[in-house]
């Protein structure tokens, strides 16, 4: 075996201190939200579960927990419909007009969220979605949609041209080419699209900021509104709860794949 | 019923996201140049009023400033993590993988939370500096820019290190090893060789970092104790506590024609098609 | 349009209107509009207005919320049967114009303050007080505006944390500004109000002067030259529960705060932890609010307003929340040991100065970029 050499050395433990950035960070909420104070700290006599049963007594914070779970499906599935469509229909025409359109349908990635969430507010105000569930469904769609429409393009990069023209020249009509042949090929795309999306909507925070004011409230408003009203250790339970979710969801994604 | 075109059916499967895209999301943010221009009076008075302002070029070249250290700062750490997964393959690299994604699916609220639990004057990093011993008196690492720069790099981070992993695993090993052959010590063959490989995912990587931090909002808020004002809060706080509109709106003007010039002069040494359109 | 329009066809409106009515699309102005277009007013009738008589008030949340909800709407539904609730969620400028302007307003009265009062009121966004039913000899002089009127006052005040500081805890602005002999941080408020001032009382400026100094152009420079020269010392507090937090958290030692929060403070922090002085305060008024198209009417929530002046029950207010009497009638009802922590008792009076609106109408838009920009450049 080649002895191992100081470059190596320092990309793999510099790798791992990286990694350990990233991840231990997250993890701090966990001891937090089992303190047996009233305040954010370390527990000082034993631990407590106050703050879980303090969550799940609480009908403002089950109701935020529950409007954005409701409002990310309907987003994801809406958004999974809408984009799935769009990358398959510029897939098939790939020209340069195609490609405009699909720069016209990213640019929510780059458009900074507190600019486009007052030209939401000024147009929501027009259209009277102000504070309303619909009003949140539609913005979080739009911010959804680049993500479901490039990994479905994704997906669509290594599927061979001539199948569908096979088909199409089999007398297959384009639904019936799209169904039969795209979207199969398309569907993890749509599936990594769809999770995306759903986080897209249940992760945003200024959109909601600016287009909800008291009848629609998501988690990360309550998140929020609780950071900046008293900071108490609720939140650090709802973080955990959100934190080991996403853990479970991780392993077994990776278990699967392995 | 009569055939349509092919093209045209292909047409009507990218209308729907495309119509209500333009409908719902372009025209609004089409309207903010609007409110610039016609609230409280017609003209350029906004624009005027910004520019003569000393606090908010100071917003701006704050906010430039945060967004380039944290894309530093990013592309740097994420570097070596990006390295070691493509290169050192181990049984632990696909954990390494998934606890490098993992932070992705965590919203930056959560994050910026933890962030506050750590960092504070009594959080857990300065409580156990502390209780080991090592400080009398707590250190500030919040309420400052060093709070907020910390935490943005932490939430930034997997935007840079994604590109350049699709990057490095693209990249054969054919070249370091024949440039190891002909005699090349390792860090020789990684810096003639293998690193000029890798610019343009480290370039991708830093527009995306780049751009996303000029227009951040939440984690400045949190951890900036209202002393790291960038130009997404400024303007936030000029709209909530003032009802400025119209000034609001000029100054997202401004951060828009910036962040499109930045992708504009990124243009010459990236491929922003394959960094943001065909992203993985 | 409803002789053509078929029972069915009007019933299937009605029950929409209804739906939209509860989700809150259509205010209750609208609502009883469509149905008395639809000819079936006199059925929905009593239900209608029994439901119009809930008065919704917002303030800014935490104890301040149930405070309120005890000692002022609870009360009211005692003596009227009108339901009052409070809600906790904050009525900045922001949301109450993005309410208005919604169309689906559904607050009734809101805890506002001066300088909202006056934005809120240029640009159309409330409703006048009607002076027949609220009694304006009953609040401080000055506090009855055309769109707004007092409903309570708290002060800007120095506080501090004596355990953190060692004991050795500044007596005046002065001394706030002195680092040298109280380091630590500092904690004051992302805005120039009732912080200016203490900034040019710092510089040796008499209480009765801090406005004459500050109406100069070089009385402004000055004073933000003191926060420039203080900054590495401060952290920004956005709101009250940031001001409190800040203090529980022992972020801060010092700070210029309200009064109503220092009321809270001193419950909640350590025996010994927690100090207010009065001494170069600056006293202000909160500001009730209707915003227009308000669900409740105007008529409803003038009769509750007047009901909150009552001394009595102001008097209450403040012990519970610190809140100062708006009403002069309360000062002579305030038990002896919350005087010193009422802001609007004549000792405490006697060394402060009252927020001057006038000043702030003029200045406060161009002090504000200058105080941004001296705090983060």
């Amino acid at each position: 075996m080649m002895p191992v050499s100081p470059f190596r050395i320092f990309f793999q433990t510099g790798a791992w201190m990286v990694t350990a950035f990233l991840v231990l960070p997250l993890l701090v909420v966990i001891p937090v939200s089992l303190t047996d104070t009233s305040y954010i700290g370390l527990p000082k006599e034993h631990l407590s579960l106050q703050h879980y049963a303090n969550y799940f007594a609480s009908p403002d914070w089950l109701k935020a927990t529950w409007t954005s779970i409701w409002i990310g499906t309907i987003v994801a599935t809406c958004a999974t419909v809408l984009g799935t469509s769009f990358a398959i229909g510029c897939w098939f025409l790939s020209d340069r007009a195609s490609a405009i359109a699909r720069w016209v349908l990213i640019t929510p990635i780059l458009v900074p969220p507190v600019v486009q969430s007052l030209g939401f507010y000024r147009f929501w105000v027009k259209l009277g979605l102000i504070d309303t569930s619909t009003g949140v469904i539609l913005a979080h769609t739009l911010l959804a949609l680049p993500y479901v429409s490039i990994s479905v393009f994704a997906a669509l990069a290594n599927l061979d041209r001539n199948i569908p023209r096979a088909a199409r020249s089999l007398g297959a009509s384009v639904r019936q080419t799209v169904m039969a042949v795209i979207v199969p090929a398309a569907r993890p795309g749509m599936l990594t699209g769809f999770v995306f999306a759903f986080i897209v909507s249940f992760d945003e925070i200024v959109g909601v900021l600016f287009i909800t004011v008291r009848r629609v409230t998501t988690l990360p408003k309550q998140i929020w509104e609780g950071i900046q009203d008293n900071i108490d250790p609720t939140i650090a339970s709802v973080a955990t709860l959100l934190v080991i979710l996403t853990l479970i969801v991780t392993a077994i994604g990776a278990l699967r794949r392995s | 019923m009569p055939r349509l075109g092919e093209k045209t059916q292909y047409w009507l499967l990218v209308l729907p996201a495309l119509a209500i895209m333009i409908a719902f999301y372009i025209v609004p943010v089409l309207g903010i140049w609007q409110i610039s221009v016609t609230e409280p009076a017609s003209g350029f008075g906004n624009f005027a009023k910004a520019a003569q302002s000393n606090a908010v070029k100071t917003s701006f070249v704050l906010t430039f400033r945060v967004a380039a250290v944290t894309t530093v700062g990013c592309v740097l750490l994420g570097y070596i993590v990006a390295y070691a997964i493509s290169n050192y393959a181990g049984r632990l690299t696909p954990l390494m993988l998934a606890l490098v994604i993992l932070p992705f699916w965590v919203s930056v609220l959560i994050r910026s939370f933890s962030w506050i639990v750590l960092l504070g004057r009594s959080g857990l990093v300065n409580d156990s500096l502390r209780g080991a011993g090592l400080i009398d008196s707590p250190l500030r690492l919040m309420h400052n820019e060093f709070g907020v720069l910390v935490a943005m790099i932490h939430v930034m981070l997997p935007f840079a290190i994604l590109p350049m992993l699709t990057n490095m695993r693209g990249i054969p090993d054919a070249y370091v090893k024949a440039a190891r052959g002909l005699g090349a010590s390792e860090w020789t063959a990684f810096r003639q060789v293998y690193f000029p490989q890798t610019l343009p995912g480290v370039m991708s990587g830093a527009l995306l970092v780049f751009v996303l931090s000029l227009g951040f909002y939440v984690t400045p808020a949190l951890l900036g104790g209202g002393r790291v004002l960038m130009i997404s809060e400024y303007i936030t706080y000029q709209i909530q506590e003032f009802l400025a509109w119209g000034l609001g709106s000029a100054l997202s003007v401004i951060l828009l024609i910036a962040t499109a010039l930045v992708l504009l002069i990124a243009a010459r040494f990236v491929n922003l098609r394959n960094a943001l359109l065909e992203r993985k | 349009m409803t002789e053509t329009t078929d029972f069915e066809a009007k019933r299937d409106i009605a029950e929409i209107a209804v739906e939209r009515y509860k989700q809150g699309r259509l205010t209750r102005r609208g609502f009883i509009a469509a149905m008395g277009a639809l000819g079936i007013l006199p059925a929905l009738n009593s239900k209608v207005s029994a439901q119009a008589k809930e008065i919704v008030v917002v303030n800014w949340g935490g104890t301040a919320k149930d405070v309120l909800q005890e000692v002022m709407c609870d009360t009211y539904t005692a003596e009227t049967g009108i339901p009052v609730v409070v809600d906790g969620s904050g009525p900045s400028a922001g949301k109450i114009r993005a309410m208005v302007e919604s169309g689906a307003v559904v607050w009734d009265l809101c805890d506002s303050g001066a300088g909202s009062a006056i934005i809120l009121e240029q640009q159309g966004m409330s409703q006048p007080i009607d002076y027949s039913i609220v009694d304006k000899s009953k609040v401080l002089e000055g506090t009855a505006y055309t769109n707004g009127v007092g409903n309570y006052v708290y002060s800007y005040v120095l506080a501090t944390n004596p355990k953190m500081l060692g004991g050795n805890v500044p007596q005046s602005w002065e001394d706030v500004w002195n680092v040298k002999d109280f380091p630590g941080m500092r904690t004051f408020r992302k805005s120039v109000r009732g912080q200016l001032e203490s900034a040019t009382m710092a510089q040796g400026v008499a209480p009765e002067d801090v406005y004459e100094v500050l109406g100069t152009e070089d009385g402004i420079a000055a004073a933000i030259a003191k926060f420039r020269e203080l900054r590495d010392n401060i952290i920004v507090w956005g709101s009250g529960s940031d001001s409190q937090n800040l203090f529980l958290q022992e972020e801060v030692a010092i700070g210029n705060i309200w009064s109503t929060r220092a009321h809270l403070l001193k419950d909640q922090m350590d025996e010994g932890a927690f100090q207010v002085s009065f001494n170069g305060g600056v006293i202000a008024p909160g500001i009730w609010v209707v915003p227009k198209d308000n669900p409740a009417g105007s008529e409803e929530v003038m009769k509750f307003i007047a009901h909150a002046q009552d001394p009595a029950l102001q008097v209450k207010w403040l012990e519970m929340i610190g809140s100062g009497p708006i009403n002069p009638e309360a000062a002579a009802l305030v038990p002896a040991e919350l005087a010193p922590w009422n802001p609007s008792s004549p000792e405490n009076l006697a060394t402060q100065i009252l927020y001057n609106d006038e000043w702030y109408a003029k200045n406060q838009v161009s002090a504000e970029e200058m105080y941004i920009d001296a705090l983060i450049n």
